[in-house]
């Protein structure tokens, strides 16, 4: 026991639960048990990671650097799950469609999202974080305060308008009866 | 333990604090104010959507049916705040209970708080936008309420010189809008006020002493209470505060908490403590402008839209607002598809970006703030964690049915198409039912005029513990269909008037 390494135990703890009802299956025992190479090969699981962000996210640039930073980023809740995230989008790919998930057509890893989300409630609740926070951290750039997301059109924090762009000229054609004087209603 | 004496203890640095800490060191006292959160001026504010940052800052309660959001910092809430300065309407003093008692106090009404608002809006420098500074968002939503026959008014904001830059909510990197720490906080160190921060109240004690003859002065008046505190940073150290005065000053929630945990050595507390909170209770929802209509714009121009309708106030007892938000506060707060769209992934796909792109330019929201009653209530737990519970009544739901249909009726009669919004709850699951969240939770330590029905008297003192006052949104008795800070602050500067008049720190005895 003493030689087992933690990552060890986690799968031994994940194998005693097996039979546990999954719906009722914390998330935390769900996801101890799943291969060691989605902890170990980054590449790997960037991958996969960066193709379901693509695939919550269609028109997001494929090249975007940051665009599966989120899952892994230990200041953000989701890091510890994001190894066997990874390796469960590559599972149901693989039974489904006998093809690595980023290898799949966008139609194809949308099935497959779609498949975990109709599934139990850990697994929904897992994808719907991630989808959550594949979207947060894209349209907000949470990863650079000028950069916003120019798919949306948020140009970020820092980024000067003149009044004319902000408000639209002649205002008080748009404005109906006011009921007070000053804006305080007595 | 460390030991430090002051005359007037004040807990919090916000919207209910600072006014007895600038009022009583004015008047000659020896302030001291303690306050949770981190120090923070201007220079510290981010244009950002880091939830790392906001974190540092913003703090949620969860619960069921309502979920609060607040500040910890210098400053409280007012760092983060959309600037939003209004008086609360004459109906919202009047509210009954369920009993036909009125909520505020005896002589408490809009008129006996003008003079103080109008001495908050002085040291606020609040004023009525002006119209040639409303953002699109803010015309666009006067439009639709025009095209309708309603009517809609200028908000008032507490700013000098806005940017626009649509960062309210971040902090305002410009020094803009008037956040305490610019005003209020500055002003009392400079009377001789001591701030200290990230330091956390933990429990307030009564000290034993003889019982004092009444109408003692400030300088006459025995140490009373010791506080015990413990800094968040570093060692963790504790220090022990003991003054003539306390002043709780720390929130709806945090002086609720704080009070809760306080009982075994408060065992008089009224029963009322954590209980009778109101909130607002905001309705929100979404919707597409029809071809033809002008922009509005989500992300640029003052977070909140420069326009109110109170239109709906006598009738439904609400007011009407357009509400902006970033990409950051909207996808984390819903799950959000167009109604009636038939594929299931409505709010993730190609579906939902072809949404997004349409959020800046052409999306509308609507919120309501209303004259709720004070039914939530907070739960603490041992280890110090509040959760808030509001139970369900039938008028309950029918006021989120009715007011749901309202704002999304204003928005068809206006061709708009509605925007389904599944709220999300702290874990990012949709919430079930009807759901309430807001920042304008007030009266977990409502006044009253007896301690039957609240826990501190209308001067904002504690039943049966002379010299410890709440000052904050936690002794305002109902929701105010408006922002709750202008109130919070006047409310703040008439208990502090009172205290003065009570304890005449003036004519205190010299310092041991």
């Amino acid at each position: 026991m003493r030689d087992l390494t933690r990552r060890q135990l986690l799968q031994h703890l994940g194998l005693i639960t097996a039979g546990l009802a999954v719906a009722c299956t914390p998330l935390k025992v769900l996801t101890s048990a799943y291969p060691q190479a989605f902890d170990d090969d980054a590449e790997l699981t960037d991958g996969v990671l960066r193709a379901f962000a693509l695939t919550v996210i269609p028109s997001a640039p494929a090249g975007d650097p940051d665009l599966a930073r989120a899952f892994t980023d230990p200041d953000l809740p989701f890091a510890p799950y994001a190894g066997f995230f990874a390796s469960d989008l590559a599972r149901r790919a693989g039974n489904r469609f006998e093809t690595p998930f980023e290898r799949l057509d966008v139609a194809q890893r949308a099935a497959v999202i779609r498949e975990a989300l109709a599934a139990d409630g850990t697994t929904q609740k897992l994808y719907g974080s991630a989808i959550l926070l594949a979207q947060v951290a894209f349209y907000a750039g949470i990863y650079d305060d000028k950069r916003g997301c120019e798919l949306i059109g948020f140009e970020g924090g820092y980024h000067w308008h003149p009044l004319a762009a902000i408000t639209h000229p002649d205002p008080a054609r748009f404005l109906p009866e006011a009921l007070t004087a000053d804006g305080n209603y007595s | 333990m460390k030991t430090v004496h002051t005359d007037v203890l004040i807990i919090g640095t916000g919207f209910g604090a600072a006014a007895p800490a600038l009022r009583l060191a004015q008047a000659g006292a020896k302030v001291t104010m303690i306050e949770k959160g981190p120090r923070v001026q201007t220079a510290d504010f981010r244009q950002t959507s880091d939830p790392r940052y906001l974190l540092k800052y913003l703090r949620g309660t969860p619960g069921d049916h309502l979920s609060l959001t607040y500040a910890e910092a210098l400053g409280g809430g007012s760092g983060f705040y959309e600037m939003v300065s209004l008086r609360a309407p004459s109906v919202a003093f009047d509210q009954l209970d369920a009993q036909g008692h009125r909520l505020w106090p005896e002589g408490l009404d809009r008129a006996a708080l003008d003079p103080y608002y109008d001495l908050a809006e002085r040291m606020l420098h609040v004023s009525q936008i002006p119209l040639a500074e409303v953002p699109k968002t803010g015309l666009v939503f006067a439009q639709l309420m025009k095209n309708l026959g309603y009517s809609v008014d200028r908000a008032r904001y507490a700013v000098r010189g806005c940017q626009g830059s649509g960062f309210c909510v971040t902090g305002c990197v410009y020094g803009a809008k008037q956040s305490l720490f610019l005003n209020y906080l500055p002003q009392a160190v400079e009377a001789g006020a001591e701030i200290e921060t990230d330091l956390e109240a933990l429990s307030v004690q009564p000290l034993a002493h003889p019982h004092p003859r009444a109408w003692l002065t400030l300088g006459e008046t025995p140490y009373r209470y010791q506080v015990i505190c413990q800094r968040r940073t570093g060692e963790r150290e504790r220090l022990r505060f003991v003054a003539r005065v306390v002043i709780l000053g720390g929130g709806t929630v945090g002086t609720a908490t704080l009070l809760l945990r306080s009982r075994t050595y408060l065992p008089l507390l009224s029963e009322h403590v954590g209980r009778n909170i109101a909130y607002n209770g905001s309705v929100k929802v979404a919707g597409l402008l029809p071809d033809g209509f002008p922009d509005a714009d989500m992300f640029t121009g003052r977070t909140h839209p420069g326009m109110i309708s109170y239109h709906f106030l006598q009738s439904h007892g609400i007011t009407v607002h357009g509400v902006k938000a970033q990409p950051l506060m909207i996808v984390s707060a819903a799950r959000m598809k167009l109604e009636g769209h038939r594929r299931v992934s409505g709010w993730w796909g190609e579906p939902n970006v072809e949404l997004m792109q349409q959020m800046r330019h052409r999306m509308i929201v609507l919120a309501a703030f209303g004259l709720t009653p004070p039914g939530a209530a907070l739960d603490v737990s041992e280890d110090g964690r509040a959760r808030v519970v509001l139970p369900l009544d039938a008028a309950l739901e029918r006021y989120h049915a009715d007011t749901r249909q309202l704002l999304e009726s204003i928005l068809l009669r206006n061709g708009c198409r509605l925007v389904e919004t599944d709220f999300l709850d702290k874990q990012f699951e949709p919430e079930q039912g009807v759901h309430f969240s807001t920042a304008h939770q007030v009266g977990s330590c409502r006044m009253a005029e007896r301690k039957a029905d609240g826990v501190v008297t209308s001067n904002g003192e504690v039943f049966d513990y002379p010299g410890l006052y709440v000052s904050d949104g936690a002794v305002i008795p109902s929701s105010l269909s408006v922002n709750t800070s202008l109130t919070i602050l006047a409310n703040a500067e008439r208990i502090a008037a009172g205290i003065i008049d009570r304890y005449r720190p003036s004519s205190r005895a010299p310092a041991r």
